[in-house]
């Protein structure tokens, strides 16, 4: 039933793929972070303008299939003098601008939860408007949202697989290509299914802690 | 560059049968999901404390695989089994598999928000444990969890994206296989867009609309 | 010790022949345990028909669940409850262990008994006349036109039949706890059980509730209350039953238990009452 040599032996080339899951998704994750703050702020700027594009931003970029902007990203990218994308950087380009939405959306609920009078204190003691914003709204915002910002993580890593359809030699593309040249599909796929549980598993489990803690720190 | 859009009007037929696929699959494998997450929910309400554990453990696996790992399973790892399905019931029951419990989880939080005196005091009218749940339990946290199910099925939809990656003859498969024969990546690309962002925009507002009916015994 | 509450008793204590009848509810050596926190010990308590019993005692010396035992919404652990003669909620097998009893069974003994709680319990998505109308339709099996004639006369007997198609988060507290007593009367209970019912009301919502109790008391319901309003137990009751830390210590007319000097811990949580509810004879001397 279960093939343990082809096992084996699939281990090494699975161990390097899973370094270029965990690469694509925690640098998708680490641009996704940079773009998200970027459009949360847009989003609570005053002007209406601004609000507007941060606006359209996020609804573009969370109603459309992370799949369908690999394609847009893949196809276009040589049309608009982009040409040679490797795969890496298509891949880590979709996945920034995709999870820079979600996360803003996560941002903006930690930013609006912070008391206004903070922000107007610091304003008095002449602090820039950016430097309030990163030294002292964006930890708090981030520390209350760290639950949901990993869980974001473990999305994104599962999201990740569909960068195999761009040519990257993922964990799923890998466990692929073995499955074509055995033909032992369930085997392989049961495996990289076990791969992934291993690592979001774990993840959300320390999301739920972190969750508790928040609560009773807040308690 | 050129910009023209007459090879949509031109397949349109195509694409308007690839827009019926995408609503079946979506659609389709959202109820069976919903049903079987209701299942789920209710035998960890129900069930034992060793059917609890299993049904959790069941629930994390489940979560964290890829959907498109999940599909590959199925589809390409079914045959092995005997378990010979066409691509688009793949994707259907994947879907429900895949949505079973994330609705699930929804459901128990549900269940868990409306407050026990409720059910003590039905119990004490004789009411009996289902007709609780139904007449209860169920109504009451359908207004709780409406937003949660609304945005898990615009996540189910934007899903159905990648049953593609099997060949099932759905929007994203059928343009970009348009795109790719006719070199016409803008038009169809932004078509495809399109259709999905008026998916997801229709579905969240047909969540809201919903809410507020709902909810209408909230109001004071 | 003098006590400035008047219980007028206006009701006649518990008829003589009464006690000679079997109790409606007879509670012998019950004792109810939380893991290993002994919350009722050895309690023994009748109640006879038409009896408005009153449980008074400070928070946490189990009123609630002594309460609750009587629906056995808690499991006892140790004695017996018999409701109407019947034991509650287990069975005694044969080899003498006891076990739960079936559904069936417990729903008989629930169906003389309604409960009314300090949160109402109301279910917030169906209509003032849907709570009061479900178990009709649902348990009873009424047809529904049946079933809310009998709902509007138990709405209008606490005198809320104009309210019947509003909702529950549009009546007042008050209201709402008239509600959950109509519920319960639409059932046509023998016993009704109350768990502070007024407890969670705004000051000036408790009469209106506490004189639909003082009717139903008076129509000759058997009532067991737990209640902090001394004045409705010193009026209604024809017993009061004082427990602390899960046993009770003492039992009798109100008149009794709230002139008795014996027991200090009746004694200072009486005096606290009073001292919590009669504020203005001090306040105005300070403030002149
Ligand atoms: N479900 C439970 N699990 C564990 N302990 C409980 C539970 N319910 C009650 N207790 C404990 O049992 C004791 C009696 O509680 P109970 O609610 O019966 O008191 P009470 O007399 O009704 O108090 P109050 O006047 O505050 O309502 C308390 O010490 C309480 O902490
Ligand atoms: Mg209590």
């Amino acid at each position: 039933m279960f093939d343990w040599p082809t096992f084996l032996f699939s281990l090494p080339l699975l161990g390097k793929a899973l370094l270029i899951t965990l690469q694509t998704s925690l640098l998708g994750n680490a641009f996704g972070f940079v773009i998200a703050i970027l459009i949360s702020s847009m989003q609570l700027a005053k002007m209406p303008l601004l609000r507007r594009l941060g606006g359209s931003y996020i609804f573009i970029f969370r109603g459309v299939p992370l799949l369908v902007q690999l394609l847009v990203i893949y196809y276009l990218a040589p049309m608009f003098g982009l040409p040679n994308l490797s795969p890496m950087v298509a891949a880590v380009m979709a996945l920034s601008l995709c999870s820079g939405a979600y996360i803003a959306e996560i941002l903006r609920g930690g930013l609006m939860a912070i008391p206004s009078g903070q922000s107007e204190a610091a304003h008095l003691l002449g602090m820039s408007r950016p430097a309030i914003l990163l030294r002292i709204e964006l930890p708090q915002a981030v520390q209350s949202t760290l639950p949901s910002l990993v869980n974001e993580l473990v999305l994104l890593i599962k999201a990740s697989a569909l960068v195999s359809v761009v040519g990257l030699a993922d964990l799923t593309r890998v466990a692929q290509n073995l499955a074509s040249s055995d033909y032992l599909f369930f085997q392989h796929y049961l495996v990289l299914a076990g791969i992934y549980c291993l690592i979001n598993i774990p993840l959300t489990m320390f999301g739920r802690r972190l969750e508790r803690h928040l609560e009773r720190s807040l308690a | 560059m050129t910009f023209d859009l007459s090879i949509i009007t031109a397949n349109a037929g195509a694409i308007w049968n690839a827009f019926l696929v995408t609503i079946y699959t979506w659609l389709a494998g959202s109820v069976l999901g919903l049903m079987a997450g209701l299942l789920i929910a209710a035998l960890m309400l129900f069930g034992g404390r060793p059917l609890q554990l299993l049904l959790r453990v069941f629930i994390e696996l489940v979560r964290g695989t890829p959907f498109l790992v999940i599909l590959f399973l199925v589809y390409y790892g079914g045959p092995s089994f005997g378990l010979r399905l066409g691509a688009m019931t793949a994707g259907v029951l994947c879907i429900a598999f895949y949505s079973s419990v994330y609705f699930a989880e929804i459901f128990r939080s549900g269940f868990a928000a409306v407050p026990r005196g409720q059910l003590e005091a039905g119990e004490c009218l004789g009411l009996g444990r289902l007709q609780l749940l139904w007449r209860v339990q169920l109504p009451q946290m359908l207004v709780l969890i409406l937003p949660a199910i609304f945005n898990m099925l615009t996540i189910l939809c934007k899903e159905t994206a990648v049953l593609s990656i099997i060949t099932v003859p759905e929007l994203t498969a059928v343009l970009t296989g348009i795109g790719t024969r006719t070199f016409t990546f803008i038009e169809t690309l932004l078509v495809l867009c399109i259709a999905y962002l008026l998916l997801i925009e229709i579905t969240s507002r047909a969540g809201r609309w919903l809410e507020h009916r709902v909810g209408i015994y909230l109001q004071r | 010790m003098s006590l400035s509450l008047s219980p007028t008793n206006a009701i006649s204590a518990v008829p003589a022949e009464n006690s000679k009848i079997a109790p409606i509810i007879h509670l012998s050596a019950v004792g109810k345990r939380f893991g290993k926190n002994q919350v009722l010990a050895n309690i023994d308590l009748d109640v006879h028909h038409s009896e408005v019993v009153c449980l008074i005692g400070p928070s946490g010396s189990g009123k609630s669940t002594l309460l609750r035992c009587m629906a056995f919404l808690e499991e006892y652990d140790d004695g017996e409850i018999h409701i109407e003669g019947r034991l509650l909620g287990w069975e005694i097998d044969d080899r003498g262990h006891r076990k739960h009893a079936g559904r069936n069974r417990l729903n008989q003994a629930r169906r003389n008994l309604g409960i009314v709680f300090q949160q109402f319990n109301l279910w917030p998505h169906m209509t003032a006349l849907g709570n009061v109308t479900e178990a009709l339709v649902r348990v009873r099996r009424l047809p529904r036109q049946e079933a809310e004639k009998k709902a509007m006369k138990a709405l209008d007997k606490v005198g809320l039949s104009e309210k019947a198609k509003e909702y529950p988060a549009r009546l007042s507290g008050g209201q709402q706890q008239r509600v959950a007593i109509a519920r319960a009367l639409a059932m046509e209970p023998k016993i009704m059980l109350f768990d502070e019912p007024t407890s969670a009301l705004d000051p000036e919502l408790v009469g209106e509730v506490l004189a639909v109790m003082k009717q139903l008391a008076q129509e000759g319901m058997t009532m067991v209350v737990v209640t902090h309003e001394m004045g409705f137990a010193a009026q209604v009751a024809d017993s009061v039953v004082f427990l602390d830390q899960g046993s009770i210590v003492t039992r009798g007319t109100p008149n009794e238990v709230f002139r008795d000097t014996n027991h200090p811990r009746l004694r200072q949580f009486l005096q606290n009452y009073l001292d919590r509810n009669a504020f203005w004879h001090t306040t105005p001397e300070k403030t002149s």
